[in-house]
């Protein structure tokens, strides 16, 4: 599995529909394996920055992976999709009420937490965002990036090379269209 | 319409980009305009522009998803003394729980904060423990009392801190509608509390809204007292990443101060400028960096460079930010004119003597911001003197702070890794006597290194005022005799240091190093050694940038002879070098002579790389481009189409060298006179630009001056009108009335209209061209200027001509005289 992922990454990129779910799948274990293991290392009932797995997740793959492997944002943009992935599973198997072998990928703020937005209303945000990918692919990953993974406004315009107007402004946008589409019937 | 098409989608997305834009009177302008021109869309526009700011309000998707209401495996378990009742908080330090003492001793509630950190071993445990027990005899009724310090069984450090239930100060006083005397009267108990503390010798470090809460009953209680030093003195082993990771985002970086920012020493002046960041916060609702977005390379040069905006000045509206203004104004009870009076003065004056740069120069202590607030409100004369004329010369060398910090980190972090690559790429030798001299050789660069550093102690003479650019500098200045025993380790130093200054655009500098560097390789070393090539190939890209392509030239035919003897002709070194040879000879606009270098980089790639590589795409371009300037037009249409084909299916349309290509095609038609198709290929490059880039980027607006000199081929006037306007629009907006581009297009718009006969109107514009910007080398040319052939003879004209004359005349006599 070692050097897999910077060649499924490569194939992805030129459109090869089934490299581009081996990836999706093989970050998702890795991910997965990773969120485990550092929760061994750090007690149980500590949560994780979604932003630290990635973080983590990216020094780890990269060391074993050589020099060949991709840059750091491109390896977000698909890491931040396979992160919306693991995070709506996680909704779910919390609603689930399963036990053991839960973890928790909490949001960077040292909020309060309120609000959650519920696991139904997640799984038809990602539908929605999988149709808006085929409209504006950019517009969709702020939204991975941003809600799914924490990064911040300025985290991603850095990444991306684009002002972070841009990426507030695509993430305005987003919102407004991902709004429309789960929320069809709202009055104005 | 309540669901949206994508092809809705696709023509409403621009107008968004537009709108979102804007705020306030000019998104109401920018409508009413569009109402006028096509109310179908305005309507639609208006109804998403509704749903942004209710959206907006509800804060929707601004919480992240997973957040657990409480994680399963700690409620009921105990820590010490305490059992856990629910999670209360998430950051990025760690978790904090609400819990309660369970040994019965008192009934007392607490927030248990557990900390992501790695403690190193017993050592670690003892000293945390230890001094977490000193912040626990800080007593003070506005500080959360710190009850506890621990470790758990599994290692985590934690602490228990008396619970408070509050809110962040800047929303309590915003909730409240506090006018300014109330805003001072609560932020001088802060001020109280954090004397306190700087009285038993502990510095806040990290004080930001979030740690001053208030409480219902307005008591006002400083969190988290001396806990970023605990968490600092951990991170230095450096044994665990989550750490690196978790220590660079607990720093908050907009209440940073400059030398917590270039790494200067802390102390109690540090928290009198992060209360001074409070102050103006609570003043204005602003932050003195400015509204708005910030990398964190613009955060660092708005902390270390910039000066703040006067309290009383932020808190005008201006057209932009009309809106906000007002409302911040309300939420202090007045009106922003009103605000900005009563902040005109001594409130300015303090406010600034808290920022200042220079810990030096700021209040000597809390108590003294203290009483000089204590007598702005008893309306005495306050201690603070305004700023002197003669202070601002002093800005002058400030200026550079800003990139001078960032490059104080890279060395920083750098520096580290040179000593451990040198380490690590050799000892896998497995040679041990080698290995053992490359320990030496990392333990004398970590030496060279530390007494560059200890410049920046503060027992030295110049105190804390030294910057990163001074310690470069230094190092640079005494890398000739500081090294000089182990030439080898010093040219590796130069070479390092040279790239810093090529990154920081000192190229004059960088030269000389990487010069040096390449002389003491050459001789040490030999011209055959991989670490000499890869200072001649830099030295080469420093002279390409300094524009002295002829020996860039020299110098990489040179590195080039021997990489294809040593890395052999494959090697994708010396086809970068190839690559890079080429780029120098056609910059001296020889491009005949360039044509077989690029065509050899380009057959070699397609053969080693596989003709969809990245690199062998460079190489087409390149290629296609030459063959252009070259004028042989057919075979560069050809050649750039393939690579374009290839690069829509590789990289996607969207990819920037896909749209770069684009935007090369189009260009190589129009010179082939293919007009139509030329326009065509720019239409769709600047479409995608648009949507990709949005219609304020440079690309984009790059695109639409391709597409302008199209249409004027093309003798499409009208066309260009249109895009010339629609250019002119986006560059006043942007980048302002008076900047050089926008006259630019200005004079375009002239040009379009005089070719057309319109007359009147092509001088008009020339003429608000030349006063607002236009650079003098393009006014000078207007007199001979084609498309303006028509205005010759005119009066007007003619004495716009003489004016422009005589300006850029008197411009030169001002010049000094070069020697």
């Amino acid at each position: 599995m070692e050097s897999a992922i910077s060649s499924l990454m490569v194939a992805a990129e030129r459109g090869d529909a089934p490299a581009s779910e081996a990836l999706f799948a093989a970050l998702y274990s890795e991910l997965h394996r990773l969120a485990k293991r550092e929760l061994a290392r750090n007690g149980s009932g500590v949560s994780l920055s979604a932003t630290t797995l990635l973080h983590e997740a990216y020094l780890d793959m990269a060391a074993r992976d050589g020099p060949s492997f991709p840059d750091r944002a491109r390896f977000m943009g698909y890491a931040a999709r396979v992160m919306r992935g693991l995070v709506i599973d996680h909704a779910r198997e919390r609603h689930a009420q399963k036990r053991g072998g839960l973890f928790e990928i909490t949001p960077l703020d040292t909020e309060v937490l309120e609000n959650a937005v519920d696991h139904r209303e997640l799984v038809q945000i990602s539908d929605a965002l999988d149709e808006l990918v085929k409209v504006e692919p950019a517009l969709a990953e702020v939204v991975d990036l941003k809600f799914f993974c924490g990064f911040s406004f300025v985290e991603i315009a850095a990444m991306r090379e684009i002002s972070e107007r841009t990426v507030q402004r695509n993430w305005e946008k987003a919102r407004i269209y991902l709004h429309r589409k789960i929320r069809p019937d709202l009055s104005l | 319409m309540s669901t949206l098409q994508p092809d809705r989608w696709q023509e409403l997305s621009p107008y968004l980009d537009q709108a979102l834009a804007l705020a306030g009177d000019e998104r109401k302008a920018w409508l009413a305009a569009l109402e006028a021109a096509n109310p179908t869309m305005a309507a639609e526009v208006r109804a998403l522009l509704d749903e942004h700011l209710l959206l907006e309000k509800e804060g929707f998707l601004e919480k992240a998803p997973a957040a657990p209401q409480s994680a399963p495996g700690l409620a009921g378990q105990t820590v010490g003394p305490y059992t856990l009742i629910s999670q209360i908080g998430q950051g990025g330090m760690g978790s904090v729980w609400l819990a309660e003492r369970s040994d019965g001793r008192f009934e007392r509630r607490v927030a248990v904060k557990f900390l992501n950190v790695a403690l190193a071993g017993r050592g670690g445990e003892q000293r945390f423990k230890r001094e977490g027990s000193i912040l626990g005899r800080l007593a003070h009724e506005h500080i959360a009392e710190l009850v506890d310090a621990g470790v758990s069984p599994a290692g985590q450090p934690y602490l228990v801190l008396e619970y408070v239930e509050g809110d962040h100060i800047d929303r309590y006083c915003d909730a409240r509608m506090l006018d300014v005397e109330a805003r001072l009267r609560l932020f001088l108990d802060v001020l109280v509390a954090v004397a306190h503390a700087h009285a038993n010798l502990i510095v806040h470090r990290d004080i930001k809204p979030s740690n001053v809460l208030v409480s219902k009953d307005g008591r006002v209680k400083l969190l988290d007292f001396g806990i970023a030093k605990l968490l600092e003195g951990e991170g230095q082993d450096g044994s665990a990443t989550v750490l690196t990771v978790e220590a660079g985002r607990a720093m908050t970086p907009e209440y940073a101060t400059p030398e917590q920012v270039t790494g200067g020493p802390v102390t109690t002046a540090t928290d009198v400028y992060a209360l001074g960041v409070l102050l103006y916060v609570l003043l204005t609702g602003q932050h003195p960096a400015g509204s708005g977005a910030h990398s964190p390379a613009d955060l660092v040069k708005a902390i270390v460079d910039t000066e703040p905006t006067r309290p009383s000045g932020i808190v005008s509206p201006t057209r932009a930010n009309a809106e906000e203004t007002t409302a911040n104004a309300a939420r202090r009870t007045t009106t922003p004119d009103k605000l900005s009076r009563l902040l005109r003065g001594d409130l300015d004056t303090i406010v600034a003597k808290a920022l200042k740069k220079n810990p030096e120069e700021r209040y000597a202590s809390v108590t003294a911001l203290a009483d000089d607030l204590g007598r702005y409100l008893r309306h005495e004369p306050i201690s603070a003197r305004p700023d002197a004329l003669g202070y601002r010369a002093a800005k002058f060398v400030r200026r550079n702070r800003g990139a001078v910090a960032l490059v104080a980190l890279v060395l920083i972090a750098v520096m580290a890794g040179v000593a451990g690559t040198l380490l690590q790429a050799r000892t896998a030798r497995r040679q041990r006597d080698l290995a053992l001299r490359e320990r030496d050789r990392a333990t004398r660069v970590t030496e060279f290194m530390t007494r560059m550093f200890k410049v920046s102690d503060p027992s030295d003479a110049r105190g804390n005022s030294v910057t990163a650019r001074e310690i470069l500098d230094k190092a640079s200045n005494e890398i000739d005799t500081g090294l000089a025993r182990d030439p080898e380790t010093q040219a590796q130093m130069m070479s390092f240091m040279g790239n810093v200054y090529f990154s920081l655009g000192l190229y004059p500098r960088a030269e000389s190093l990487l010069t040096h560097a390449v002389e003491i390789q050459r001789r040490v070393l030999g011209t055959k050694n991989r670490d000499t090539l890869v200072s001649m190939n830099d030295l080469g890209a420093t002279l390409s940038a300094e524009r002295r392509d002829a020996e860039a030239e020299k110098l990489q035919r040179e590195a080039l002879a021997i990489e294809r003897v040593v890395l052999g002709p494959e090697s994708p070194d010396t086809l970068s070098t190839m690559n890079r040879l080429a780029n120098s000879v056609s910059a001296q606009n020889r491009w005949a002579e360039a044509d077989p270098l690029y065509r050899e980089t380009l057959m070699i790639r397609q053969r080693v790389l596989g003709p969809e590589a990245p690199d062998t795409l460079g190489s087409m371009d390149n290629l296609a481009w030459s063959l252009m300037a070259q004028h042989r037009f057919a075979d560069a249409e050809n050649l750039q189409r393939n690579a374009l084909d290839i690069e829509n299916r590789v990289q996607g349309t969207d990819d920037p060298n896909t749209l770069s290509s684009m935007n090369r095609l189009a260009r190589i038609l129009s010179l082939e006179g293919k007009y139509p198709e030329a326009e065509k290929e720019q239409r769709d490059a600047l479409d995608i630009q648009r949507r990709v880039l949005g219609p304020d980027h440079p690309h984009t607006l790059r695109s639409m001056n391709n597409l302008l000199d199209i249409l004027q081929r093309e003798k499409h006037y009208q066309d260009a009108e249109e895009v010339a306007s629609a250019m002119r629009d986006v560059q006043r907006r942007v980048l302002g009335p008076d900047h050089p581009d926008t006259a630019r297009s200005t004079y375009n718009l002239a040009c379009v209209a005089a070719v057309q006969g319109q007359s009147a109107k092509a001088l008009s514009l020339l003429t608000e061209a030349v006063d607002h910007g236009l650079l003098p080398r393009l006014a000078l040319g207007i007199e001979k200027d084609d498309d303006l052939k028509s205005l010759q003879g005119d009066r007007h004209f003619e004495a716009l001509v003489a004016r422009v004359k005589k300006r850029a005349a008197a411009a030169a006599a001002q010049k000094p005289q070069k020697g």
